[in-house]
């Protein structure tokens, strides 16, 4: 039993390697519906790694060319402060991740899915790799272009999270889609949540200067 | 006037009126979203209005909010209002003909409306654009509206007066007050006249209006819907009908005062800045608690959603009402309203709301309500789940564009150079934002395509059909009659 369990442990961990949670997304829910992956393992093995890719892409396209909000000139950050903007989006990140675990779990109650965290966790990370692989155009830091390439990744983590919530949960799809649209929910406001206490930040002088 | 007996003695609920105003909003669906789509296009090629005034985007503009908000929307709430007071109240409008004339006088004035704003006649008050002869038709239709309604409520047979009919109630109440106070003007000519208010007082009455429109049109209205449809798609029982009660009055109490929040860092006194902020915050509570109350409804009721398919876009409407209901308060919050004021992000945030929950909500309202007025199935239950997942992507890209053209504006309008002048001009930053706009109306062409589709399935279902003739079920005691 226990040798089935990590096999299939080490199956899903080989599913997400070889991203095939971008191709066939649907085997890999499938994987995870039949595994109970320790949360430890997927945070550091995926979770970790999904939240640094981003900041680092921002880190390295900030650094080289400045960001692009749609005026001629680019937003050139000095070297600490982007050090500092990079962590706090890493640090936002993990804490999204985790978060959005610990709300899945907790949702899950009110639909009779009563599987362990580590699954909720593993949830997160499929869901999260196709916006973490995406945010490789923070390569290119022209905020338009990121939210072109970006708007489409977040719809396929959308779909992911309709398609394949009731397979990994092993509810029905009719729960599922209620659950998902539950956590649509928590991460919109998330998101918006986010976006308003960085801007009131930003508008009262902490954080980096947007000056010239 | 009383419910009169038709030819075989019994009496039936009133539904063509109900039929009729349903499709009047799904004609101004259309309209009005395409007046949107196409004013979006105008944003980014401005010479497709051809130089002709009445394709401008000022006029065009005024077009497209009043044919969905006041075509669209409050014909949807008249339709579900008739439909459900009479269910909840166990008899047949009282007043079937004041109801035919309140829907097609109101059909008649959004249209003439829609006409004069078209050819310039524009009373310059966001979202209160038509002149003062509109007005008055509009206050006394809305009065008969009211007419008709309260009557029902007041012969009704069952004393208990159901949550859906307070918010129906509230939004005739308010509404009422609120388009009388606002509108009040001195005439020049026929289409002219000028606000008896002036300057800062008359920015405060126009936010009180603006705000408590959205307020209690937008969202009370639409949660009488939410309220009566729910538990019928859901086939059980709202999860808890005491918080919906105390949601009701927690709502109408605090959302009166948020209106000046549209009005930060302008010349109006600070209190009434800072009042606005708290009273909005304080709102969240009773938004979410509707939200709540409708979500915990609902996950008793999965089942339904193998055989209905319009309950996901209710479902769905509820996360959308969610984001909205807490963007709004935090938007209201000063720091923030310093970047998003005057940016594309109060659009997005309109639109999180105007189209993720009202649009929504009717939609989900329409996919159960329709095949039920004729007695007969959906037309393509495939068409009506293609069409749920247009609404989302339209949405979701619609919103997503103007968080980050809106974000962009605010940080760059706060943007100083070392002599603490503005680092970028208004007319550069306007010239970078067109690729935002072109995802915009991308997101707006996808939305108003499922719309269409869902246009052609209502109306194979209603095609060639009756509407059903229904009488109202007898009265027991455990429903305590009057």
């Amino acid at each position: 039993m226990n040798d089935k369990k990590n096999n299939n442990v080490h199956r899903k961990g080989r599913s997400i390697f070889l991203l095939t949670v971008l191709f066939r997304p649907r085997a890999v829910f499938e994987d995870l519906a039949q595994s109970e992956p320790s949360p430890y393992r997927v945070f550091f093995k995926f979770l970790v790694w999904f939240a640094l890719l981003p900041p680092l892409f921002a880190y390295l396209g900030g650094r080289r060319d400045g960001w692009y909000l749609g005026a001629a000139n680019p937003l050139v950050l000095s070297e600490s402060e982007l050090r500092q903007v990079s962590l706090l989006y890493f640090l936002v990140l993990l804490v999204a991740f985790v978060s959005t675990a610990f709300v899945s779990r907790w949702m899950s109650e009110t639909y009779d899915a009563r599987r362990p965290l580590g699954v909720h966790m593993a949830m997160v990370a499929i869901l999260a790799a196709p916006v973490t692989f995406g945010s490789a155009i923070h390569l290119y830091p022209h905020v338009f272009i990121n939210l072109l390439v970006l708007i489409p990744a977040l719809i396929w983590a959308m779909y992911l999270l309709y398609a394949g919530l009731p397979v990994a949960l092993g509810i029905s799809p009719e729960r599922g889609m209620l659950m998902a649209s539950s956590l649509v929910g928590w991460l919109l406001v998330a998101f918006v949540t986010l976006l308003g206490i960085t801007v009131a930040l930003w508008a009262n002088g902490l954080g980096p200067s947007i000056g010239a | 006037m009383t419910a009169k007996p038709m030819d075989d003695g019994a009496v039936y609920y009133h539904d063509s009126v109900v039929r009729f105003l349903v499709m009047c909003s799904l004609v101004w669906t259309v309209l009005g979203m395409s007046a949107g789509v196409y004013v979006a296009a105008e944003m980014i090629w401005p010479e497709i209005n051809f130089d002709q005034p009445w394709l401008s985007f000022g006029r065009l503009r005024a077009l497209h909010t009043n044919a969905v908000i006041f075509g669209f929307g409050v014909s949807a709430l008249m339709a579900t209002g008739f439909y459900s007071v009479q269910r909840t109240c166990h008899i047949p409008l009282p007043t079937p003909r004041l109801a035919w004339t309140t829907a097609i006088a109101w059909q008649l004035v959004i249209l003439t409306g829609g006409l004069s704003l078209l050819a310039g006649i524009n009373a310059g008050k966001e979202y209160a654009e038509l002149e003062w002869p509109f007005d008055i038709v509009i206050a006394v239709v809305w009065i008969l509206f009211g007419i008709v309604f309260f009557a029902t409520i007041a012969r009704r047979r069952i004393k208990q007066i159901y949550v859906s009919n307070w918010f129906y109630g509230g939004l005739i109440i308010v509404v009422a007050m609120i388009h009388v106070v606002n509108s009040l003007a001195m005439p020049a000519t026929l289409f002219k006249s000028y606000s008896i208010y002036a300057g800062a007082q008359d920015a405060i009455v126009q936010w009180w209006y603006g705000h408590n429109a959205v307020g209690f049109l937008l969202t009370g209205g639409f949660l009488g819907m939410l309220y009566y449809f729910l538990p019928k798609h859901a086939d059980r029982p709202i999860w808890s009908y005491k918080l919906s009660v105390v949601a009701f009055w927690a709502f109408t109490y605090s959302y009166i005062w948020a209106g000046p929040h549209h009005l930060h860092f302008n010349a109006i006194p600070d209190w009434v800045q800072n009042l606005a902020v708290v009273m909005s915050v304080i709102l969240l509570a009773p938004s979410w608690a509707t939200m709540i109350n409708g979500i915990m409804t609902v996950s008793g009721a999965w089942r339904k959603l193998r055989t209905d398919p319009a309950l996901k876009f209710i479902v769905l409407s509820l996360a959308f009402y969610g984001l909205a209901t807490f963007e709004g308060p935090m938007m209201a919050i000063k720091s923030v309203n310093a970047v998003s004021h005057f940016t594309d992000w109060t659009i997005g945030h309109v639109h999180s709301g105007a189209l993720g929950w009202n649009a929504l909500i009717v939609f989900g309202t329409y996919y159960f309500l329709a095949p039920r007025l004729v007695g007969a199935k959906l037309y393509s239950v495939r068409l009506a789940n293609v069409h749920f997942w247009l609404a989302l992507a339209g949405t979701m890209i619609y919103i997503l564009a103007m968080w980050g053209a809106g974000v962009s504006q605010g940080l760059l309008w706060l943007s100083l150079d070392e002599f603490g002048e503005p680092s970028f001009s208004f007319k550069d930053i306007m010239a970078s934002m067109p690729p935002y706009y072109l995802l915009r109306l991308v997101g707006g062409v996808i939305f108003l395509t499922g719309a269409v589709l869902m246009i052609f399935n209502l109306y194979m279902t209603m095609k060639g059909r009756e509407t059903l003739r229904i009488r109202p079920p007898e009265v027991g005691s455990v429903q305590e009659p009057t």
